[in-house]
């Protein structure tokens, strides 16, 4: 056996989404990599690595959970920051959420670009390879000087409307303008109508007045986007789709960050479904929200990682969802 | 200032408010909230361009936000085209990660550096540094300002009868500090270590060991503060005969023969029955004999009768500590037996093997005991309910004022630890514990307020302590930085030598 062969995957997880890495990790057929991770009395966080990563392959995955956001990133900058003093010979980040991703513009004055700031942060760290699900704005790929591969949730969206809708009754529907691209590429793919909802957005996290353009009338709705923040967007477009006659209305969304009160939003709503997948951790929210469906993209996820650590294309996962 | 503008981070308004009120200007405007889902945003709203822009941020209970923070209004002010970014960390978050530790661990504070680096700094000042190697992580240049000459001016104000007190080490690791106030103030100075308690089987191997502190750690310390111990004791009334005096001088002639062992030197400082014993080597001889576990147990009843273990007992006195608490020496120990397997000894091939890792022992997570090592781990081991440890204190704070000083006050249990082995077997009258960086983790400021061996806790105000805490803490004392700190940006701003910020004001 060659010095080649010995280099193996280690499997690296966050605090913020163990269930996660677990999933990858039985997908993989290995074990999670022993660590300890704490936080000091003055809650600065202190990581070990409890066995050699010495010319291993690391993976180190971590979210984002909602609302400690900052604890999870400087989590994982520590933890790649740990392998690379550690003789890692590759580290990969695998951020299915990647954080800071909607401050990717200066659109005003001295508006920081801190997903740049990530970026940059992430490299300085030690990171050689980054790995991603639908990344907010694909231009964040630019941001890097090291290879990313940003990987869709498309394909098992697709899936998912196949197993569950007959697609003729469908229309697929883009909630704004930013997002028509990703809603007509999934139209495409069913052979669908498409239709898109025009908004006027004063500020973040707060929706005006909305206008739909074209015809969902006495069909399924679906709702895509990327992300469910606090989901005053998606439900305000649910009530618009269904005064113009939708049968019923849900939400196909990659990143169910829904913080605030998306839940109570989401319960009083009339969207019948959120399907959102487990890029972000949930916690208690699938008990507290009947509505929200959970689709499980770590096949997706450890399928990446596999073909990453044996120099293998990933172009498939674009356009096939493995089972 | 023209061309400059200084902003504060969400962690330290007042701070910034009092650097701003110093240098006769307003704190320039920015809009720091957080996004629903827990991201930082920051608006920085005036022009920066072509600006000397100081951007203020401390620690807080939400370190790792306050790092964020930081670094989106550094990246932002650079991406405002600002001439100069100069980060002022009165404390330097993660600081305490400073080195590598036997676990694959990361070396965060140089990552800190780095990340601060990427964000756009260009400068970076910050106060007392956990250990000052740090500088070199950085690749811009750092000013790392001393809140030491504030505190002695503090002292020497404030604390009656000052030129009496002795300042004290509460871990080995610390002595540096200790000993850099103790020539400021030319006062003595002594120190006080933990060890795990041996078994009873290994009592007298513990025993034998009791001079190991002096002749390894504290020789170099010892022989700088010589000169004031015995101008100290000479001062002392009874010890003002011929005899003495001529005991005094031989001694310290052994004393600097035997390569200043500072045993030695303690006998001859304090030699009233000197006149009446053999000569001085002889007696070292004698007193090393005497390290035996008998003599550590019996201290408090020789120390009437017989007047020569009571001298010793002042310059190394034992004490054994119990769940972080000085116990009586009749005390019944948790787990005589058991203690040695229930704690093995750290032996460096079984700290690195992998399968010791899931029950880590405490310091192996919190870094190693060198230099620059904080108490942190030293303080998990002090709560072990099973483990039983010997407080040692080096030095004589009989009727003293004591200074207990570190650079950080996070974890209680090793200040309240040390007071207690000051007061209760040291007879020090006070106690003020010192540091610069009152981080005050969990109820710490409850607790040592609390705590009756501690009169004063003085700190600076590097660290913000919420109000409701500080007020409900009476023995607290927070000294002002921002004028060290305005002037620091000022002299930054103008291109002045930063020089005279680190010397002592003999006022």
């Amino acid at each position: 056996m060659s010095a080649e062969m010995a280099n193996e995957i280690k499997l690296i997880s966050g605090r913020s989404h163990p269930e996660l890495s677990e999933k990858i990790a039985k997908r993989l057929g290995i074990e999670v990599a022993r660590t300890v991770s704490l936080n000091y009395s003055n809650q600065e966080t202190s990581f070990t690595v409890g066995e050699s990563v010495r010319d291993e392959d690391v993976f180190i995955v971590q979210s984002t959970a909602t609302g400690d956001v900052n604890e999870g990133l400087m989590e994982l900058l520590i933890m790649i920051s740990a392998c690379r003093t550690a003789s890692a010979r590759r580290i990969t980040a695998v951020i299915p959420n990647f954080p800071y991703a909607r401050q990717d513009k200066k659109d005003k004055s001295r508006a920081p670009i801190s997903a740049r700031l990530v970026a940059n942060m992430l490299q300085t760290a030690g990171a050689n390879h980054i790995v991603t699900v639908d990344l907010h704005a694909s231009q964040i790929l630019g941001f890097f000087s090291v290879p990313v591969d940003n990987l869709y949730a498309e394909p098992s969206f697709l899936r998912y409307i196949r197993e569950n809708f007959n697609t003729e009754d469908c229309v697929i529907v883009s909630p704004d303008a930013g997002g028509a691209k990703r809603a007509t590429s999934i139209a495409d793919h069913l052979n669908t109508a498409f239709a898109l909802i025009h908004k006027e957005r004063p500020r973040p996290n707060v929706v005006g007045r909305m206008v739909l353009v074209g015809n969902v009338e006495d069909k399924i709705a679906i709702l895509v986007d990327d992300m469910a923040d606090t989901c005053g967007t998606l439900v305000k477009a649910a009530a618009v789709l269904k005064e113009n006659g939708a049968k019923s209305v849900l939400a196909l969304v990659t990143h169910g960050i829904l913080s605030g009160n998306a839940i109570e939003t989401l319960n009083s709503s009339v969207l019948s479904a959120l399907v959102v997948t487990n890029t972000v951790p949930l916690g208690d929210k699938v008990q507290r929200c009947p509505k929200l469906r959970v689709i499980d993209l770590s096949p997706t996820i450890a399928e990446a990682i596999r073909r990453t650590h044996n120099g293998e294309s990933v172009s498939y996962l674009f356009t096939h969802a493995p089972v | 200032m023209r061309g400059t503008l200084i902003f504060a981070g969400s962690s330290c308004p007042d701070l910034t408010d009092k650097i701003c009120h110093n240098l006769g200007m307003a704190r320039a405007d920015a809009e720091l909230t957080q996004f629903s889902n827990g991201e930082t945003s920051v608006r920085i709203l005036t022009s920066v361009r072509e600006k000397d822009v100081f951007v203020v941020q401390s620690g807080s209970p939400k370190i790792n936000d306050t790092i964020m923070e930081l670094l989106i209004m550094i990246s932002a002010c650079k991406g405002g085209s600002a001439n100069k970014i100069t980060a002022v960390l009165p404390y330097f978050p993660y600081s305490r990660q400073s080195k590598k530790k036997p676990h694959r661990g990361a070396i965060t504070a140089r990552m800190l550096a780095n990340l601060l680096d990427v964000a756009g700094v260009k400068h970076v000042v910050t106060v007392d540094l956990h250990a000052s190697q740090m500088q070199g992580f950085f690749k811009c240049p750092v000013d790392n300002l001393h809140a030491e000459p504030l505190i002695a001016r503090w002292i020497r104000r404030n604390v009656p009868r000052w030129q009496e007190a002795v300042v004290v080490s509460k871990n080995a690791g610390g002595t540096k500090r200790v000993t850099s106030l103790a020539d400021a103030l030319k006062l003595n100075f002594g120190m006080v270590t933990t060890d795990k308690k041996r078994g009873p089987s290994m009592a007298s191997m513990a025993a034998s060991m009791m001079g190991y502190p002096m002749d390894g750690i504290e020789r170099q310390p010892v022989l700088d503060t010589a000169g004031n111990q015995v101008r100290n004791n000479s001062s002392e009334p009874e010890s003002e005969t011929p005899a003495a005096e001529s005991g005094r001088s031989q001694d310290s002639r052994m004393a600097a023969d035997a390569q200043g062992s500072p045993r030695m030197r303690a006998n001859g400082t304090h030699s009233r029955n000197a006149a009446n014993r053999n000569s001085p080597p002889r007696r070292s001889q004698t007193m090393l004999s005497q390290s035996s576990v008998i003599d550590e147990l019996d201290e408090e009843h020789e120390a009437d009768g017989l007047e020569y273990n009571d001298q010793r007992a002042h310059e190394v006195t034992h004490g054994r500590l119990v769940q972080g608490h000085i116990v009586p020496d009749d005390f019944q120990s948790p787990a005589t037996s058991v203690a040695d397997t229930s704690v093995p000894e750290e032996d460096p091939m079984a700290m690195s093997h992998a399968s010791s890792f899931f029950a880590p022992q405490p310091h192996a997570l919190g870094g190693s005991g060198d230099g620059g090592a904080s108490s942190d781990e030293e303080d998990d081991i002090l709560k072990d309910p099973k483990v039983e440890h010997t407080i040692t204190l080096v030095g004589n704070v009989r009727d003293r004022t004591v200074f207990i000083v570190d650079d950080m006050i996070d974890k209680p249990g090793s200040w309240i630890a040390a007071a207690e082995t000051v007061v209760k077997r040291g007879r020090a009258n006070k106690v003020y514990c010192i540091a610069t960086h009152g981080v005050f983790g969990g109820d710490c400021l409850e607790q040592m307020q609390a705590c009756d061996c501690i009169d004063t806790i003085v700190v600076t105000n590097s660290y913000p302590i919420p109000e409701d805490r500080a007020r409900n803490a009476s023995k607290l004392v927070v000294l002002d930085l921002s004028f060290l700190l305005a002037e620091a940006i000022r002299r930054n701003h103008y291109g002045e030598s930063m020089s005279p910020l680190f010397q002592h004001l003999m006022d």
